[in-house]
């Protein structure tokens, strides 16, 4: 009787093999998007204001935001102006003053350029920098290296006025 | 590539070759059309909408509140005996009565009497940013709204594009960041735009209170071991980055302009602390402005520089202060040639300067009483289209009075043509199109 049972059981089981779910061909797509999370041409078109764009800075150079009204005087001095990116450079100096700037250390930057660079692009413009942007940056800061003045300040001072910083 | 392919881009290349050494880099194609008539002009905008009878017709107060008072508050620029009761427009001596002091004269010589006056001329417009924006674009585009741009190109950009003048040869001081007035040194059209935009500053925000807690303590940079590797790597970037014409956030200097007023303003933090800075004797906001426009006469020597002034439109509440105001106003412009004159030997005696308000006042009151008793006075009707200029200088007319009460001539947007004359370039903003259509120079009303 056992070896009966067990007969019928083996043909059933052979039989369910010959009909089992086959894994499909075609792609399957879950309704998620691809996105690139950190890619080289993220589309920034939209102008950060005067408040946003200290508001992201200090809290990019200092580890904390500033306070409303302080913004607020900022903006009124960026008014005052007719070159807002040279403005933004005396104010960023003004900055770069303070004691409570937090910056890499110099060896930071000539030790682990490439991690530098590719912080610095994150940090700055939310994004990794391209093979070209990179090679260019460690060249530039290669070449830089005999200048004792040349030092990350000079560089987040260069990303902090450049245009890509001014838009979002 | 294609054979046609190559053969259009090979002309495009060859053509643009052709061309870009004239266009660059001061973006001028073609010569200058006139001989220019000096090297520099200052146009001074007397502003904040000024009372033809309280001013030039020199009633003081008896056009305005009816008493027996007349004579000549303004007379640096106007001859004339000034008042001889009811003083009130000068300065306040410790126990005196408000405004009982005048004050002493600048020039020896009126503007009137070194220049030319055009004694009846007509404005665009009775308010504030419209008159402002006929005097820097010469359209008579009146509706202009606030917080946007000019539609028509300024005097800057025509001075920048047919004159080829660099950024910091074209400047704008403007006295407050109110008004819109930070928007006025450059239009939204687009053959003009930024990229013909004058400098400007609002010094008593960059250099007041405000501007010394934000920029007074910044880093200066060695020029060639910080700031160059600085630039190389924002060159870079931007190179990447591709901004578009018209999402440029302001005006654009060249490293070594950025360089040179970057040091300006240190400078002048300087020089305010050490009390160095020109200033007129008897001080306002409006005299402020105008020593802070000066320093930027001093420094750049600027081929064009517009400086406003608007402390008189205290009128609407307080006429007593709108005398007083109008008195300091007509101190600091004598101030400014005094110092042009004497104290910048590049442009002593090549400069002209030019001024106007913006608009005039009304002609009847409004219901409010000063410390005085005395009206206050709006603006919006056809008497505030009402107003006087003059200019003064080389190669302009002396003794010359063009205009009265009775025969006006002369448009506010005449201002911005005249100047294309004097810098050079006159038939090329003509033949733009873009002012209005019955703006002439003044030299062609004459």
């Amino acid at each position: 009787m056992n070896t009966r049972i067990s007969k019928i059981l083996i043909v059933s089981l052979f039989c369910m093999l010959l009909v089992q779910c086959k894994k499909e061909e075609d792609d399957v797509l879950y309704q998620v998007v691809n996105t690139v999370s950190h890619g080289d041409n993220l589309k920034k078109d939209k102008s950060k204001t005067n408040i946003e764009f200290h508001s992201i800075l200090s809290t990019n150079l200092f580890q904390k935001p500033s306070s409303i009204g302080e913004l607020s005087r900022i903006d009124r001095v960026l008014q005052s102006c007719g070159d807002r990116t040279l403005i933004n450079e005396v104010v960023i100096g003004n900055y770069m003053n303070s004691p409570n700037v937090i910056l890499p250390t110099r060896e930071r930057m000539i030790d682990s350029t490439e991690k530098f660079i590719e912080e610095t692009y994150i940090r700055f413009f939310i994004r990794r920098p391209t093979e070209a942007e990179k090679t260019w940056f460690t060249n530039f800061i290669n070449a830089n290296k005999s200048n004792p003045l040349f030092r990350p300040e000079l560089v987040y001072t260069a990303f902090a006025t450049s245009d890509e910083y001014m838009f979002y | 590539m294609k054979r046609r392919e190559f053969f259009k881009k090979a002309a495009t290349i060859t053509a643009g070759g052709i061309v870009m050494p004239y266009l660059l880099p001061t973006g001028r194609l073609f010569a200058k059309t006139n001989a220019p008539l000096a090297e520099h002009v200052v146009f001074v905008i007397f502003g904040g909408g000024l009372r033809q009878q309280d001013s030039i017709l020199q009633r003081y107060l008896a056009d305005s509140q009816g008493f027996n008072s007349e004579g000549n508050i303004l007379y640096n620029i106007l001859d004339g005996p000034p008042p001889s009761s009811k003083i009130a427009y000068g300065t306040t001596p410790s126990g005196q009565s408000s405004g009982s002091q005048p004050i002493p004269k600048i020039l020896n010589t009126s503007l009137e009497s070194q220049g030319t006056i055009f004694a009846e001329m007509r404005a665009i417009s009775g308010g504030h940013y419209g008159g402002l924006n006929s005097l820097v674009t010469g359209g008579n585009v009146a509706g202009q709204g606030l917080k946007v741009r000019p539609i028509n190109p300024t005097v800057f950009e025509y001075a920048r594009r047919f004159g080829g003048f660099k950024a910091t040869d074209v400047w704008f001081i403007g006295n407050s960041i109110g008004n819109s007035l930070p928007l006025l040194n450059s239009s939204n059209h687009p053959d003009f735009g930024l990229p013909y935009g004058a400098n400007f500053f609002a010094p008593n925000t960059t250099f007041g209170s405000d501007g010394t807690a934000a920029l007074s303590n910044a880093k200066v940079y060695h020029p060639q071991e910080e700031l160059e590797p600085v630039y190389a790597m924002k060159n870079f970037l931007d190179q990447s980055f591709n901004i578009k014409k018209g999402d440029m956030p302001g005006i654009k200097n060249t490293d070594e302009e950025r360089t040179q007023i970057k040091d300006f303003i240190a400078n002048t933090f300087i020089r305010k602390s050490t009390g160095q800075l020109p200033m007129p004797p008897v001080n306002s906001v409006d005299g402020t402005t105008m020593g802070y426009a000066a320093e930027v006469l001093r420094v750049f020597k600027p081929k064009l520089l517009v400086v406003n002034m608007s402390n008189i439109d205290g009128c609407h509440s307080n006429f007593t202060g709108y005398l007083q105001s109008m008195h300091r106003a007509d101190h600091a412009l004598g101030f400014l040639w005094d110092y042009i004159q004497n104290q910048i030997p590049e442009m002593s005696g090549n400069t002209i300067m030019m001024y106007v308000p913006e608009c005039g006042r009304n002609l009847k009151s409004n219901p409010i009483l000063d410390s005085n008793d005395w009206y206050g006075y709006d603006h919006g009707d056809s008497n505030s289209l009402r107003v006087f200029g003059g200019m003064v200088g080389k190669n302009i007319p002396q003794k010359l009075r063009v205009g009265s009460e009775t025969n006006p001539i002369g448009k506010v947007t005449d201002f911005n043509l005249t100047i294309a004359e004097i810098l050079g370039y006159k038939s090329e903003v003509q033949s733009s199109g873009i002012i209005d259509p019955e703006a002439r120079s003044l030299f062609d009303r004459i």
